[in-house]
């Protein structure tokens, strides 16, 4: 279906002509599909306009024609992953990136307010002008920095920042019939600093287990913690695209990579790291995860990987420390080598006895830029994320059970042979873990038949091994898997869904639809 | 090369859109941290380096239109600056510039390129200029210098000063002044009275067999004069003869520089000495064909290894922007005394485009005025006095955008700031 000239005007008439397009050429650039999760077909479904709106009046009036015409839209922000697509004729879409301002930064309360046009290179780039840094989406700065529009928000930083559930503070949100509606401490007193009140509190029924990929409404504005940053307020850099050398990163940092004999031993390690509280960054970091971010090509990345294959075992983690004093820094320095001598971890001294590669991956990984290069650059796609948040070892033990899938995967020759080693990583100090894998694969047919094959083994581990609900898990066919093993979840997901969208107008293919 | 040599390349986009944004490990702040003139105007995704990838693919696959006018109007408000490749190269191993250039190739050969570039490119097969503009005689702006016809006699040194600067009367003070150096420190310089265009602009513009025709007959001729360098300081001219050329096949038996390049050789080696005081504070604006653009050609022919993984063979070495002319003028700058440098935030290989490039300047002059005013007002943010540069394209758009915006700003080239100093 196109749109009628009735519906496109309407549409116009909100927006102004220049904001709006159902020109082909414009709607195949949007359909273009993402390299997660890359199907072997090109392109996704078209959507029927592609509406570039400026204002929460905007949206609102956006959204309640859409149930008037009974079309559906999608919102997205930055809009990398495949769930910012249309999956079937009938859908508008509202590209968000016009909305991009900080509206605050508290420095008192220790938070930001954003659109969710702002990436995260610009939030953590103005936050530590104030001494303050903000939790970053993996897949990186590049992403949204609103905490409830990208995806779960794990990443580098989580171990002292946390990730979106957590961050989530006050929300602004256009519900899918066009309410606006501003819940948790600004639904009452008009401030951002809490999701959970004094205000109505509605984080965990828009957020479900992960964001609802916009199919709930639109989220204009949103409030996320801030945490300590002990470092310059700017990072000086030297060298040019893409080797970049930071010179002024001050001696209170440190960073590693350690090896581990085996996933007790870096269990152990990861635990102790955390109930000391003296990372700033510890994530699971294998040797195909630190070949591909430090080298600038595959030619150098395959290089690299063997020279760490003769290295580094399977359990490998990278930490940085950061001191806010010289005696924070001596303290936590001491504490760490400690935890190594106890743990047998082995330093990788590549990264710890050259000070320029130091520098380098410790700012590629502060500010995290260089995952594009890590999951995408060897084949354009990837598909690992199936990990989930819970207990770290639970985790960790899950993705030690999947990485078996992924080498039988790779001893088919379906994906890029990286080697399996389970990548995990401590969330909170410990309080929380999340695990994945480095999946990456050309999508052709047979690749993405084994792709499928492999999620469903995924998906029949986490709930024979009782596993929990990963990450991965959104859509009706999936919930409808794990609901079931999980208290019906997926039916009180469902109530939620129609009671705020009786029409089924907000695009929720990739959340949950209002179908029974 | 025609579009669908580039479909693999085309294929491995991510959709990241790390080819909107400067390279993020940069950025210092909220500000400046988009880096593609198009979709910061235009801001619909075709208008990005991804996009216009899909938008590719999607052509290949037929499922669009060569004819479409939307399709022209994405195409061609593009300054063909380079940024996005530069940044999607920070991480990935793909083309992005190339598959555009073929995209515009395809545009010109299904007849669908903007009128408005009609003329130039008429001009250009007929042997002349592809500024239409000024006309204002073509040696005329070097009569009272005594300098050599080299198309006469054998000179060491071509200057080839470049329709910008030939046509445009307010140009000319800055080739009288490269020569009137050039003669200071005894170089043995020629220049054309009729100096044949570059052709460069029109590879931009999509029409690649018009430029590579230019490309070798006007190699057919300067080969044949045995000089050993050949400076230009037009950044445009400057990535013709240096890059273009290269790719071409028809590389010249010398030595391509910029004005910024060989000026400052002179001055290292002591033959020119900038002993006056200049009191500016300054900032240097790289233009796009002499910064990331100019890095060197780099000739591979192979195929991409089957298998999961983007390797090639023969190894590809993919130009990424790093080795452009990002030192020289600003070591020259330096150089003055009394001088004060001052970067903006996006420079070197991530600088924002002046606006004029990719035939923007003849098809959608507002949007290249509104692409230079961003620029102008990154300058003014500095608090630098002066814009210096080393192309007239550059020059000429960013004194419209100081005019029209009533800023104080004052744009130099770089030869003009050289010259207050040692003539």
């Amino acid at each position: 279906m196109t749109l009628n000239k009735e519906q496109y005007t309407a549409f116009e008439d909100i927006v102004g002509p220049e904001y709006i397009s159902s020109d082909p050429a414009i709607l195949f650039s949007y359909s273009w599909r993402s390299g997660l999760y890359a199907p072997p077909q090109d392109f996704s479904p078209l959507f029927e306009a592609i509406i570039l709106p400026h204002t929460n009046e905007e949206i609102q009036a956006i959204v309640k024609l859409s149930n008037k015409f009974k079309l559906q839209f999608k919102a997205s922000s930055t809009g990398w992953g495949p769930y910012n697509d249309a999956t079937a004729p009938g859908c508008v879409k509202l590209d968000l990136r016009r909305m991009n301002r900080i509206i605050e930064i508290n420095v008192k309360n220790m938070y930001a307010v954003v659109e969710p046009g702002v990436i995260g290179t610009q939030l953590q780039a103005e936050c530590m002008k104030l001494g303050l840094n903000c939790n970053q989406n993996g897949a990186g700065t590049n992403c949204s920095a609103s905490p409830i529009v990208g995806h779960c928000g794990f990443g580098h930083l989580s171990q002292s920042g946390s990730y979106g559930e957590r961050n989530q503070l006050a929300l602004e949100w256009i519900t899918p019939e066009g309410e606006l509606v501003c819940f948790g401490s600004l639904g009452s007193t008009g401030a951002w600093f809490c999701g959970d009140g004094p205000g109505p509190s509605l984080r965990g029924a828009v957020r479900g287990n992960v964001v609802p990929m916009g199919g709930l409404g639109v989220f204009t504005k949103a409030a996320t913690k801030l945490y300590h940053w002990p470092g310059p307020t700017s990072v000086e850099l030297e060298g040019v695209s893409p080797s970049y050398v930071p010179t002024s990163i001050d001696n209170h940092f440190l960073i590693r990579i350690y090896s581990f004999p085996d996933m007790e031993m870096m269990d152990q390690a990861q635990r102790k790291i955390g109930e000391a509280e003296i990372a700033y960054e510890l994530m699971g970091f294998n040797k195909g995860m630190a070949a591909s971010n430090i080298a600038t090509s595959n030619e150098e990345m395959l290089k690299l990987h063997a020279e760490f294959s003769n290295l580094l075992t399977d359990f490998c983690l990278m930490v940085i420390i950061g001191g806010y004093s010289a005696r924070d820094f001596e303290y936590k320095t001491k504490v760490l080598n400690q935890i190594a001598i106890d743990t047998q971890g082995k330093s990788l001294t590549k990264i710890s006895d050259d000070p320029e590669v130091a520098a380098g991956c410790m700012w590629r990984w502060l500010r995290p830029t260089a995952s594009i290069r890590e999951v995408f650059r060897a084949t354009g796609c990837f598909a690992g994320e199936v990990g989930g948040t819970d207990v770290f070892r639970l985790m960790a033990d899950y993705i030690v059970e999947t990485a078996k899938v992924k080498q039988k995967m790779i001893n088919d020759k379906l994906i890029f042979d990286d080697g399996a080693p389970p990548f995990t990583q401590s969330i909170e100090h410990g309080h929380y873990g999340h695990g994945e894998l480095l999946i990456r694969y050309i999508p052709n047919p047979s690749n993405w038949a084994g792709m499928m094959d492999f999620m469903a083994k995924a998906n029949e581990i986490a709930i024979k091994q009782h596993f929990g609900v990963p990450g991965h898990v959104f859509s009706d066919m999936q919930h409808d898997i794990y609901g079931p093993h999980v208290m019906n979840y997926h039916k009180w997901l469902r109530k939620i869904k129609k009671s705020f969208d009786p029409n089924g107008a907000s695009e929720g293919s990739h959340h949950i639809t209002v179908k029974e | 090369m025609g579009l669908e040599e580039f479909r693999d390349d085309m294929t491995t986009c991510c959709r990241c859109s790390a080819c909107k944004f400067v390279p993020l490990e940069t950025l210092k702040g909220y500000d400046h941290v988009n880096i593609c003139p198009s979709i910061s105007r235009f801001d619909y995704r075709a208008f990005s380096g991804g996009g216009r990838l899909g938008i590719g693919v999607a052509l290949l696959d037929k499922q669009l239109d060569y004819s479409s006018p939307k399709l022209r109007e994405i195409i061609y408000n593009c300054q063909m600056c380079g940024a996005c490749d530069v940044s999607c190269k920070y991480a990935m191993d793909m083309e992005v510039l190339e598959p555009m250039n073929a995209i515009r190739s395809e545009m010109v050969k299904h007849g669908n390129a903007p009128p408005a570039l009609d003329k130039m490119i008429t001009s250009l097969k007929n042997g002349g200029p592809m500024l239409l503009e000024g006309n204002a005689g073509q040696g005329e702006w070097a009569s009272k210098l005594g300098v050599k016809d080299y198309t006469k006699q054998s000179v060491q040194v071509i200057y080839h000063a470049g329709c910008r600067t030939r046509h445009d009367k307010t140009r000319w003070a800055v080739a009288q002044q490269t020569v009137k150096l050039m003669q200071k420190a005894n170089i043995d310089v020629g220049i054309a009275m009729d100096e044949p265009c570059c052709g460069g602009r029109a590879y931009q513009m999509g029409y690649q067999t018009e430029a590579a025709d230019k490309a070798r007959s006007n190699m057919e001729s300067i080969n044949k004069l045995g000089a050993k360098t050949l400076v230009t300081g037009c950044a445009e001219c400057y990535f013709a003869f240096k890059v273009l050329y290269d790719k071409f096949g028809v590389k010249g038996d010398f030595e391509v520089l910029h004005t910024s390049e060989f000026f400052n050789r002179l001055v290292q080696q002591g033959k020119l000495k900038p002993t006056k005081k200049v009191n500016l504070t300054v900032t240097y604006h790289d233009p796009c064909h002499l910064g990331r653009q100019g890095e060197p050609y780099i000739h591979w022919k192979g195929q991409r290894v089957p298998g999961q993984l983007i390797i090639f063979d023969p190894p590809k070495e993919f130009r990424r922007g790093t080795k452009g002319v990002y030192e020289p003028p600003r070591e020259l700058l330096q150089s003055i005394p009394g001088l004060k440098l001052v970067e903006m935030d996006r420079h070197k290989e991530f600088a924002w485009c002046c606006g004029s490039g990719g035939g923007v300047i003849e098809t959608n002059p507002e949007y290249a005025l509104w692409t230079a005013t961003e620029r102008i007002n990154e300058a003014a943010s500095t608090k630098a006095e002066a814009v210096v540069t080393g192309c007239p394209g550059c020059e000429s758009l960013f004194e419209t955008a100081i005019r029209k915006n009533n800023k104080n700003l004052k744009v130099y080239d770089i030869v003009e700031i050289l010259a207050m100093a040692t003539l």
